[in-house]
Protein backbone atom coordinates (compact mmCIF):
# COMPACT_ATOMS: atom_id res chain seq x y z
CA UNK A 1 0.00 0.00 0.00
CA UNK A 2 1.06 3.36 -1.05
CA UNK A 3 0.12 6.74 0.91
CA UNK A 4 -1.25 7.78 -2.15
CA UNK A 5 -3.37 5.15 -1.99
CA UNK A 6 -5.10 7.01 1.45
CA UNK A 7 -4.51 10.42 0.77
CA UNK A 8 -7.06 11.82 -1.20
CA UNK A 9 -9.51 9.18 -0.96
CA UNK A 10 -12.89 10.06 -0.17
CA UNK A 11 -14.44 8.79 3.67
CA UNK A 12 -17.45 7.51 3.92
CA UNK A 13 -19.98 7.02 7.18
CA UNK A 14 -22.09 3.94 7.97
CA UNK A 15 -24.54 4.75 6.05
CA UNK A 16 -22.17 5.56 2.42
CA UNK A 17 -22.41 9.10 2.67
CA UNK A 18 -19.36 10.73 2.37
CA UNK A 19 -18.00 12.54 4.93
CA UNK A 20 -14.60 14.34 3.85
CA UNK A 21 -11.81 13.66 1.51
CA UNK A 22 -7.78 12.24 3.54
CA UNK A 23 -5.90 15.32 3.26
CA UNK A 24 -3.33 13.88 5.26
CA UNK A 25 -2.36 11.63 7.93
CA UNK A 26 -0.84 12.04 11.09
CA UNK A 27 1.78 9.73 12.16
CA UNK A 28 4.43 9.52 15.46
CA UNK A 29 7.91 7.93 15.14
CA UNK A 30 6.37 5.07 17.03
CA UNK A 31 6.51 2.08 14.71
CA UNK A 32 8.63 -0.51 14.08
CA UNK A 33 12.67 0.02 14.36
CA UNK A 34 14.32 0.46 11.14
CA UNK A 35 17.72 1.64 10.64
CA UNK A 36 18.49 5.03 13.14
CA UNK A 37 15.08 5.26 13.89
CA UNK A 38 10.95 4.35 14.67
CA UNK A 39 8.89 4.19 11.62
CA UNK A 40 6.16 6.68 11.74
CA UNK A 41 2.93 5.05 12.31
CA UNK A 42 -0.15 6.58 11.45
CA UNK A 43 -2.14 7.53 14.46
CA UNK A 44 -4.85 9.47 12.88
CA UNK A 45 -6.76 10.40 9.97
CA UNK A 46 -6.73 14.39 8.44
CA UNK A 47 -10.12 15.66 6.51
CA UNK A 48 -11.53 18.09 4.85
CA UNK A 49 -14.43 18.68 2.42
CA UNK A 50 -12.34 20.10 0.03
CA UNK A 51 -9.71 18.11 -2.54
CA UNK A 52 -8.08 20.92 -3.46
CA UNK A 53 -5.45 23.04 -1.57
CA UNK A 54 -3.23 22.68 1.14
CA UNK A 55 -3.09 23.56 4.85
CA UNK A 56 0.33 24.46 4.60
CA UNK A 57 0.44 23.30 8.05
CA UNK A 58 -2.27 25.43 9.43
CA UNK A 59 -3.98 22.87 10.36
CA UNK A 60 -1.39 22.74 14.13
CA UNK A 61 -1.68 25.51 16.18
CA UNK A 62 1.72 25.97 16.61
CA UNK A 63 1.99 27.11 13.15
CA UNK A 64 1.72 30.81 13.44
CA UNK A 65 2.34 32.22 9.82
CA UNK A 66 1.64 35.89 8.34
CA UNK A 67 -1.97 35.69 10.69
CA UNK A 68 -4.17 36.56 6.73
CA UNK A 69 -3.12 33.61 5.12
CA UNK A 70 -3.56 31.64 8.34
CA UNK A 71 -7.25 33.41 8.67
CA UNK A 72 -7.86 32.62 4.84
CA UNK A 73 -6.58 28.50 4.78
CA UNK A 74 -8.54 27.72 8.05
CA UNK A 75 -11.11 29.57 6.63
CA UNK A 76 -11.37 27.40 3.79
CA UNK A 77 -11.00 24.17 5.55
CA UNK A 78 -13.26 25.44 8.53
CA UNK A 79 -14.82 22.10 8.70
CA UNK A 80 -11.36 19.90 9.22
CA UNK A 81 -11.72 17.38 11.35
CA UNK A 82 -9.20 14.46 12.99
CA UNK A 83 -10.29 10.82 13.08
CA UNK A 84 -8.34 8.53 15.15
CA UNK A 85 -6.99 5.64 12.97
CA UNK A 86 -9.06 3.08 15.28
CA UNK A 87 -12.81 4.68 13.96
CA UNK A 88 -11.36 4.45 10.53
CA UNK A 89 -12.41 1.24 8.84
CA UNK A 90 -10.26 0.09 5.21
CA UNK A 91 -11.16 -2.11 2.94
CA UNK A 92 -9.13 -3.00 0.22
CA UNK A 93 -11.62 -4.12 -2.83
CA UNK A 94 -8.22 -4.52 -5.14
CA UNK A 95 -6.83 -1.19 -6.40
CA UNK A 96 -9.52 1.16 -4.56
CA UNK A 97 -9.16 1.54 -0.56
CA UNK A 98 -12.30 2.29 0.95
CA UNK A 99 -12.49 4.30 4.04
CA UNK A 100 -15.65 4.35 6.43
CA UNK A 101 -16.05 6.20 9.58
CA UNK A 102 -16.95 3.55 12.88
CA UNK A 103 -15.88 6.10 15.63
CA UNK A 104 -15.34 9.25 16.67
CA UNK A 105 -14.34 12.25 14.90
CA UNK A 106 -13.10 15.62 16.33
CA UNK A 107 -11.79 19.04 15.67
CA UNK A 108 -7.54 19.35 15.03
CA UNK A 109 -6.32 21.14 17.95
CA UNK B 1 16.52 12.62 16.00
CA UNK B 2 14.18 11.51 18.79
CA UNK B 3 11.46 9.15 18.34
CA UNK B 4 8.03 9.79 19.45
CA UNK B 5 7.98 12.88 16.75
CA UNK B 6 4.80 13.77 15.13
CA UNK B 7 4.84 14.04 11.00
CA UNK B 8 1.93 14.51 9.53
CA UNK B 9 2.99 12.16 5.99
CA UNK B 10 1.71 14.96 3.46
CA UNK B 11 3.31 17.91 4.95
CA UNK B 12 6.59 16.36 6.71
CA UNK B 13 7.46 14.20 4.26
CA UNK B 14 5.89 14.38 0.69
CA UNK B 15 7.70 16.04 -1.97
CA UNK B 16 10.59 16.86 0.25
CA UNK B 17 14.21 16.95 -1.20
CA UNK B 18 15.99 13.84 -0.67
CA UNK B 19 19.78 13.76 -0.16
CA UNK B 20 22.85 12.18 0.94
CA UNK B 21 25.23 12.42 3.64
CA UNK B 22 27.29 15.30 1.86
CA UNK B 23 23.64 17.28 1.01
CA UNK B 24 23.82 16.19 -2.30
CA UNK B 25 20.48 15.93 -4.21
CA UNK B 26 19.35 12.69 -4.78
CA UNK B 27 15.45 12.48 -5.55
CA UNK B 28 12.12 13.82 -4.27
CA UNK B 29 9.43 11.44 -2.15
CA UNK B 30 7.31 10.73 -4.91
CA UNK B 31 4.90 8.54 -2.71
CA UNK B 32 5.60 6.00 0.73
CA UNK B 33 5.73 2.86 1.05
CA UNK B 34 3.44 1.74 3.91
CA UNK B 35 2.31 -1.50 5.30
CA UNK B 36 0.03 -2.45 8.38
CA UNK B 37 1.37 -3.28 11.88
CA UNK B 38 -0.45 -6.39 13.45
CA UNK B 39 -2.80 -4.04 14.95
CA UNK B 40 -3.99 -3.00 11.27
CA UNK B 41 -2.05 0.71 11.90
CA UNK B 42 0.11 1.78 8.82
CA UNK B 43 3.42 2.67 9.26
CA UNK B 44 6.00 3.92 6.60
CA UNK B 45 8.41 1.41 5.49
CA UNK B 46 10.23 2.92 1.98
CA UNK B 47 10.62 6.24 0.05
CA UNK B 48 9.20 5.77 -3.30
CA UNK B 49 11.17 8.09 -6.40
CA UNK B 50 10.53 8.79 -9.73
CA UNK B 51 7.49 9.26 -12.56
CA UNK B 52 6.19 6.10 -11.75
CA UNK B 53 5.69 6.82 -8.47
CA UNK B 54 4.86 10.26 -8.89
CA UNK B 55 2.16 9.28 -11.94
CA UNK B 56 -0.40 7.69 -9.78
CA UNK B 57 -0.16 10.36 -7.38
CA UNK B 58 -0.64 13.24 -9.94
CA UNK B 59 -3.62 11.49 -11.72
CA UNK B 60 -5.20 12.45 -14.53
CA UNK B 61 -4.28 11.37 -18.56
CA UNK B 62 -0.51 13.79 -17.67
CA UNK B 63 -0.32 10.89 -14.87
CA UNK B 64 -0.91 7.85 -16.49
CA UNK B 65 1.47 9.35 -19.47
CA UNK B 66 4.42 9.83 -17.26
CA UNK B 67 4.06 6.49 -15.10
CA UNK B 68 3.74 4.69 -18.45
CA UNK B 69 6.67 6.54 -20.49
CA UNK B 70 8.75 5.61 -17.53
CA UNK B 71 7.73 2.17 -17.37
CA UNK B 72 8.88 1.74 -21.13
CA UNK B 73 11.76 3.23 -20.78
CA UNK B 74 13.01 0.77 -17.39
CA UNK B 75 15.56 -1.78 -18.17
CA UNK B 76 14.26 -4.95 -16.91
CA UNK B 77 16.80 -4.90 -13.77
CA UNK B 78 14.64 -1.65 -12.85
CA UNK B 79 11.20 -2.82 -13.29
CA UNK B 80 10.47 -2.06 -9.33
CA UNK B 81 9.65 1.10 -8.87
CA UNK B 82 13.02 3.15 -7.26
CA UNK B 83 12.54 2.74 -3.88
CA UNK B 84 14.88 3.81 -0.37
CA UNK B 85 14.06 1.61 2.79
CA UNK B 86 12.91 3.64 5.34
CA UNK B 87 16.45 2.14 7.29
CA UNK B 88 18.46 4.50 5.29
CA UNK B 89 16.82 7.64 6.55
CA UNK B 90 19.01 9.68 8.94
CA UNK B 91 17.52 12.49 9.08
CA UNK B 92 13.91 14.09 9.05
CA UNK B 93 14.05 18.06 8.46
CA UNK B 94 13.32 20.84 5.50
CA UNK B 95 14.92 17.50 3.12
CA UNK B 96 15.30 13.95 4.11
CA UNK B 97 18.79 12.91 5.00
CA UNK B 98 19.86 9.18 4.08
CA UNK B 99 22.66 7.35 4.67
CA UNK B 100 23.54 6.12 1.19
CA UNK B 101 24.36 8.34 -1.86
CA UNK B 102 22.97 8.69 -5.73
CA UNK B 103 25.34 5.74 -7.07
CA UNK B 104 24.74 3.17 -4.92
CA UNK B 105 20.68 3.55 -5.01
CA UNK B 106 20.02 3.82 -8.68
CA UNK B 107 16.49 6.06 -7.82
CA UNK B 108 16.62 7.99 -10.86
CA UNK B 109 16.45 5.27 -13.87
CA UNK B 110 14.97 7.92 -16.30
CA UNK B 111 18.02 10.06 -15.85
CA UNK B 112 19.88 6.72 -16.72
CA UNK B 113 18.55 5.67 -19.96
CA UNK B 114 18.76 9.31 -20.95
CA UNK B 115 22.16 9.62 -19.79
CA UNK B 116 22.93 6.22 -21.78
CA UNK B 117 20.85 6.92 -25.07
CA UNK B 118 20.92 10.58 -25.25
CA UNK B 119 23.35 12.73 -23.40
CA UNK B 120 26.28 9.49 -24.59
CA UNK B 121 25.68 10.92 -28.15
CA UNK B 122 26.79 13.80 -27.76
CA UNK B 123 29.73 14.34 -29.63
CA UNK B 124 31.88 15.61 -26.23
CA UNK B 125 29.61 14.06 -23.81
CA UNK B 126 32.36 11.36 -23.22
CA UNK B 127 35.18 14.13 -22.46
CA UNK B 128 36.90 12.54 -25.20
CA UNK B 129 39.21 15.96 -25.82
CA UNK B 130 40.30 15.29 -22.55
Amino acid sequence: MKASDLIGRPVLDSAGRRVGIVTDLRCIQDGPLRGAMAAPRVHEVILSSRRVGSMLGYQRQEQRGPWLVRLIVRWLHRDLMVLPWESVQLSDDGEIRTLTVTGDRHRPR
Amino acid sequence: MSDGRELDLQLHLLDRQVQDPDRRMICKVDDLELELDASGRPYVTAILAGPRALGPRLGGRLGRWMAAIAGRLATPEESEIPRIDFAQVTEIGSAITIARTSDELNVAPLEGWLDRHVIARIPGSLHESE
